[in-house]
């Protein structure tokens, strides 16, 4: 392999791990918050797009790219909320909620993509850039949204981890995910965390959705593969490890991109699977996993 | 002056049955109470009652004459009953440190936050030497510390601390026993749910007989009560050790 091909290999392995550890990181905060996985989170992606591009230039209202981006985010926040009031807090403490909220955000997934086509139709729409052009990077040219991708990146999982380690309704969160009734026991009104992480995982899920949506088109099965994706990802990093979700993220990224250049796009997709049952065999609890709580 | 705890008729359980019927219990203002009984008789069923994170429950609970029955378990926190759960792991993956200053949650708690850190750090002297670590490595010892640490952090007007010394040595009993006297003598009222009664009567002033679900007897610290008639308590009438 020359150095060059070697670069290549690298960025677009970054720019893929930079877009996954961005929508696994919302399924992560979900999973060690509320102890479910939540299925919309592809749907939400999807959302985020359509109501950037209807926000944005190109749709009806004309604002600004940015703004459009902001406002969409906090949109679909608001739907998680939503979604967290209907259709997963009248199960907390059933007997069966990991069971139950599957389906229920199945369901969810089933109304926001139905919604979508009804709303936005079949078809594809493009979103403005936020950054135009291309940019070379280890002299290997990317578009200058992609390269966004992969400084935006590192500074909004930044900010989430300062966010969960610092700040009181974060520390708030990761305590309602470790000891629900321990929470509760020092005053923490425990649905209602539940309700703030779910609205900043959908908000997560949003960013990414418009991210992938300016460098792809956007299509009502946008949020389709990476919700597949990220709940690889999640599983591989170990359930429950934020940190470790991320690790898996960018790892899978370049592992993907690396076999893509070797053995091509048509193998590459089958081969990762079977590398990652591997490493699951190996390792059940996954990367950087705790013990099944 | 008002009692600290007032409970009447408070019944309640999981599912569609009753694990505790009509208990009435009293706390003085600057009391230590005992509960004490065999285990599964609804000890902790009762504490759960009280601070309402048992959903199906009735009956009266007046704290410091405030009625809190019908209030949710967070409005009762920030009112100042503070329970501290049997054999809690708290989060175990959160330091020592970050969990005591997290336990400042309710507005009163965080006012007085720095002075009740100092104080819990003095008294259990062990948990200042650990700030930064898991709270799943610790002994449990230092995990009982660690919770009725926690509990001071919600600046308590009253503790219900459920077996504080559950599976620890005679030494670390002693230890505790001595951290929860200290703890009493600020002036804090105690419920205490303990299992060993010589235990708990060298910490109590006065304490309840838990039995099948109710409350069977009261025992004043002067009442003389031999061993004897403990272990007729325990398994019926005509056992004797
Ligand atoms: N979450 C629950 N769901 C159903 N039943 C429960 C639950 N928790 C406790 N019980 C039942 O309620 C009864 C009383 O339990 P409780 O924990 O109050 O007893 P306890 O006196 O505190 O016992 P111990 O001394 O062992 O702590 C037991 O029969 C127990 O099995
Ligand atoms: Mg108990």
């Amino acid at each position: 392999m020359t150095l060059d091909a070697l670069a290549t290999v690298l960025v677009s392995g970054l720019v893929m791990g930079s877009v996954y550890a961005l929508m696994a990181s919302g399924l992560s905060l979900v999973w060690s918050t509320l102890g479910i996985f939540n299925f919309a989170h592809g749907a939400l992606m999807t959302l985020g797009a359509y109501l950037a591009w209807t926000l944005a230039g190109s749709g009806v209202l004309g604002l600004p790219p940015w703004i459009a981006m902001l406002v969409a985010v906090a949109l679909v926040a608001a739907v998680g909320v939503l979604l967290e009031r209907l259709l997963i807090r009248p199960f907390y403490g059933h007997r069966a909620m990991l069971l139950v909220t599957v389906m229920t955000t199945l369901a969810a997934t089933v109304f926001l993509s139905k919604g979508i086509q009804l709303v936005w139709g079949p078809r594809l729409k493009e979103l403005p850039a936020l950054a135009p052009g291309n940019v070379s990077i280890l002299g290997t040219s990317i578009s200058a949204q992609e390269a966004l991708i992969v400084g935006v990146a590192p500074i909004v999982l930044g900010a989430l981890w300062a966010f969960l380690r610092f700040s009181s309704t974060g520390r708030g969160i990761r305590a309602v995910g470790q000891n629900p009734q321990a929470a509760q026991l020092i005053g923490i009104d425990v649905p209602r965390l539940f309700a703030i992480a779910f609205a900043l995982a959908a908000a997560l899920a949003a960013l990414t959705g418009i991210l992938i949506g300016s460098v792809r088109l956007v299509t009502p099965s946008l949020g389709d593969e990476p919700l597949i994706k990220a709940l690889i990802i999640v599983i591989f990093g170990g359930l429950g490890s934020m940190a470790g979700t991320i690790w898996a993220a960018y790892l899978i990224g370049l592992a993907e991109a690396l076999l893509v250049f070797t053995i091509g796009i048509y193998w590459a997709p089958s081969t990762l699977f079977l590398l990652l049952i591997l490493v699951l065999v190996l390792r059940p609890q996954g990367l950087m996993g705790k013990v099944v709580r | 002056m008002t009692d600290a705890l007032e409970v009447d008729g408070l019944s309640g359980g999981y599912d569609d049955y009753d694990v505790v019927s009509n208990i009435g219990l009293t706390v003085g203002a600057s009391e230590r109470v005992g509960l004490f009984g065999p285990n599964g008789h609804g000890k902790t069923t009762i504490l759960n009652a009280i601070s309402a994170t048992l959903a199906r429950r009735r009956g009266t609970v007046r704290f410091f004459g405030q009625p809190v029955d019908r209030a949710r378990p967070q409005a009762i926190v920030a009112a100042g009953l503070i329970h501290v759960p049997q054999a809690n792991t708290v989060f175990p993956d959160m330091e020592i440190q970050e969990t005591l200053e997290l336990a400042a949650w309710t507005p009163r708690a965080r006012a007085a936050r720095a002075e009740n850190l100092d104080r819990v750090l003095a008294l259990f002297p062990r948990l200042a030497e650990r700030r930064r670590q898991l709270a799943r490595t610790l002994s449990g010892g230092e995990r009982q510390m660690l919770s009725i640490g926690v509990g001071l952090m919600c600046a308590p007007r009253m503790l219900m601390l459920d077996e504080p010394t559950l599976g620890l040595s005679p030494k670390l009993k002693d230890e505790l026993a001595q951290a929860i006297a200290t703890i009493s003598a600020g002036g804090i009222p105690i419920l205490v749910v303990e299992q060993d009664v010589a235990f708990v009567l060298s910490l109590v002033d006065r304490m309840y007989f838990v039995n099948h679900g109710a409350i069977t007897r009261e025992i004043g610290r002067r009442d003389a009560v031999d061993h004897d008639e403990i272990m007729a308590m325990y398994f019926g009438a005509g056992a004797t050790a």
